[in-house]
């Protein structure tokens, strides 16, 4: 790669890192949820770069356009919003800290004593033809167990969410007052 | 790239390899749609055909035999290790069942949902203990999980059990999150998910040295550890084991450490050459941790359901003084002591469940006081049930510690035998406490009276009650089975 591309890389690579620190430790959440904006699409330019086009235009739509609008909208419509105060309030635990330390020390060891093997002359072909083969012949089963996967989770979801009994039914309906 | 020819002969042996799934996932989508169907009162229908839809599986996993089949391009095989993982979820998932009616009517929480959600759970532990590609023991993982959360959560009326689910919830994702950051570094360092593969790389020494692939191991170790609570990975299971509704306590403790154990030992047992060195020491720690913590907690339980969610904790230790070693024998008495465990500790938390009245106060020791001379069949359940899980011969669950210790001695491992032994020793006392409890204290005040039994839940208490007296007197036979099964894994 040539200068500007790499600097590029590494613009890109500095936002989502940054971006992601702020997530954890923005008092506000909904600062916190645009910052994870931020760090998704980074993630998604991050792909751009190793020529995963179909997993880049995949992070945009489900995370940035999908779950994002999601966590928005639950902090937005979640029950008496204006007497809970939703914050992310920030706890120094040193515990914690210790164990993150560690953890983060053992995956930057491996990360910098590796040599990985580097793939030359990056071609940037389309992969979304290749992909929709792959699941459909190589992983089909995990293909298909995940839409059981999406099954259970939709029942579960369901059931959770639903009011329970008619008493309560009909206590929910009632205007809250 | 050229197209992939569809093989159609190559899917119908993978459609056959993974049959009883398939039998338990349309039984779940049938129960779903029957439950629309019928009217509040007749929901125990729906017990009938997920039960029946359970024992069609199970015969076809009979059906199957111990032959080996691969199917889905290596996604997943039918081998004996795999088929006898499934009768052990499957039996578990049976017993669940037969005890879910009666509950739910006593607790008033009927629901047509609990039967899809346990019968996708079971698939999802099927295709786990399967899956020779990690992808597939990932989304088996999930499958089994995700029910699993909302039926802890199923009293959406008790604090405890909503308690529960979250934190279950909570530290579960973030394990999962785990496990497949191990799988992502484990395919970095080798480019492939397929579990015979990486066994075959890790022949040449250069990978089993590589730090890399070494954390994707660690991480990977780090999820199931977690499913199978394994101290220090522990955290959540008493809080969800006793908020959850009982009968899924019973089916969690039994089944789900059954699957997550199942997808430990594949990894474990074919890594065995490569990996070994390293991961005795980890697993050696590990279980000498969990034994001793899951041990001292449970005795200082007042808490009968608590005292058995400490209780499963140490018995995942002891499953995995099997393991340490890594080899045949071992192999052999971690899984036979599955089987035993299973229905061990079903029929005891059956039985607890009849003897409290309801669910979070019932569960006080002090509720057993003066039960065994009273309801001398409750009281000779639950002592049998006890005694097993001690490990106290003629039952079962000593036959189980026996192989397992005497495996970690063959091997060297001496002083992991010897706290082994030891812990189970002080476990003991505290399931002989229970025991003391139903015949020789009092009652205070009014005796409470336990459920009247149901048909279908003295079947359940029986059929455990059975078999852990009869793998007890004449483990033979289920000792072969699981001799078997390892050795199709090594072959």
């Amino acid at each position: 790669m040539t200068g500007p591309a790499d600097l590029i890389f590494y613009f890109v690579a500095a936002l989502t890192v940054a971006s992601a620190i702020l997530v954890a430790t923005l008092p506000n959440i909904i600062y916190s949820a645009v910052a994870l904006l931020f760090s998704f699409a980074g993630v998604a330019g991050l792909y751009v770069f190793v020529s995963a086009d179909f997993l880049a235009a995949t992070q945009v739509l489900v995370y940035v356009g999908g779950i994002l609008i999601l966590i928005l909208f639950a902090v937005f419509l979640s029950n008496r919003i204006s007497t809970v105060k939703i914050s992310n309030p920030v706890h120094f635990n040193w515990q914690a800290a210790l164990l993150c330390l560690a953890l983060f020390g053992v995956l930057s060891y491996t990360a910098v004593s590796t040599k990985f093997p580097v793939k030359p002359g990056l071609s940037y072909q389309p992969t979304t033809a290749e992909i929709g083969e792959l699941l459909m012949t190589r992983y089909l089963l995990p293909f298909e167990v995940a839409s059981v996967l999406l099954l259970a989770a939709l029942i579960g979801a369901a059931l959770l969410s639903r009011p329970e009994g008619e008493k309560e039914r009909s206590a929910d309906m009632e205007e809250p007052k | 790239m050229s197209p992939i020819p569809i093989d159609a002969a190559a899917l119908l042996t993978g459609l056959r390899c993974i049959l009883p799934e398939i039998l338990v996932v349309a039984t779940a989508i049938f129960v779903l749609f029957v439950d629309l169907m019928i009217p509040e009162e007749n929901k125990r229908i729906l017990c009938g055909i997920s039960l029946i839809g359970v024992v069609i599986s199970l015969f076809s996993v009979f059906l199957l035999g111990p032959a080996r089949i691969s199917g889905f391009s290596g996604a997943v095989v039918h081998d004996g290790l795999g088929a006898f993982f499934e009768i052990v979820i499957l039996a578990a998932c049976a017993l669940t069942l037969l005890m879910a009616t009666g509950y739910s009517e006593w607790e008033g929480t009927h629901k047509g949902e609990f039967y899809s959600l346990l019968l996708l759970s079971t698939s999802g532990m099927m295709f786990m203990a399967k899956g020779t590609d990690l992808m597939t023991v990932f989304l088996g993982l999930e499958t089994l999980s995700i029910p699993i959360y909302v039926l802890v959560g199923f009293h959406r009326h008790r604090m405890s059990s909503i308690e529960g689910a979250l934190k279950y919830f909570l530290l579960g994702a973030f394990a999962s999150g785990f496990f497949l950051y191990g799988v992502a570094l484990m395919y970095a360092a080798t480019g492939t998910t397929k579990i015979p593969a990486l066994a075959a790389m890790l022949l040449d020494a250069r990978l089993a040295a590589n730090p890399v692939f070494l954390a994707g191991v660690g991480l990977l170790l780090v999820g199931l550890a977690f499913k199978v609570s394994l101290v220090p990975f522990h955290m959540w299971t008493p809080d969800a084991y006793e908020g959850a509704p009982t009968v899924v306590t019973a089916f969690m403790s039994a089944a789900v450490k059954a699957a997550a154990f199942a997808a430990l030992i594949r990894v474990l047992l074919l890594t065995f050459g490569g990996l070994q060195p390293v991961m005795w020491k980890v697993l050696w720690a590990l279980s000498v941790l969990t034994m001793t913590v899951g041990n001292l907690s449970a005795l200082l339980q007042d808490n009968v359901k608590r005292m058995l969610a400490y209780s499963s904790i140490a018995h995942a230790g002891y499953v995995l003084v099997g393991l340490v070693s890594g080899d045949f024998l071992g192999g052999q008495a971690a899984l036979f002591y599955l089987l035993v465990y299973a229905f061990m500790n079903i029929g005891a938390f059956g039985v607890v469940i009849l003897i409290a009245q309801k669910e979070d106060e019932g569960y006080d020791i002090r509720n057993l006081a003066g039960i065994g001379f009273k309801y001398p069949a409750l009281g000779a359940f639950l002592t049998l049930f006890l005694v097993s899980l001690g490990g106290i011969p003629p039952t079962a669950g000593f036959v189980g510690k026996f192989y397992l210790f005497s495996a970690a001695v063959k091997n060297g491992y001496i002083w992991l035998a010897v706290l082994g032994v030891l812990n189970s020793a002080a476990s003991i006392y505290y399931y002989l406490r229970l025991v003391v409890y139903m015949y020789m204290v009092p009652a205070e005040g009014e005796m409470p009276v336990p459920r009247p039994s149901r048909l279908a839940f003295s079947a359940a208490l029986f059929a455990s009650g059975a078999a852990v007296l009869l793998l007890g007197i004449f483990p033979g036979s289920a000792l072969d089975l699981a001799a078997r099964s390892v050795l199709s894994l090594l072959m």
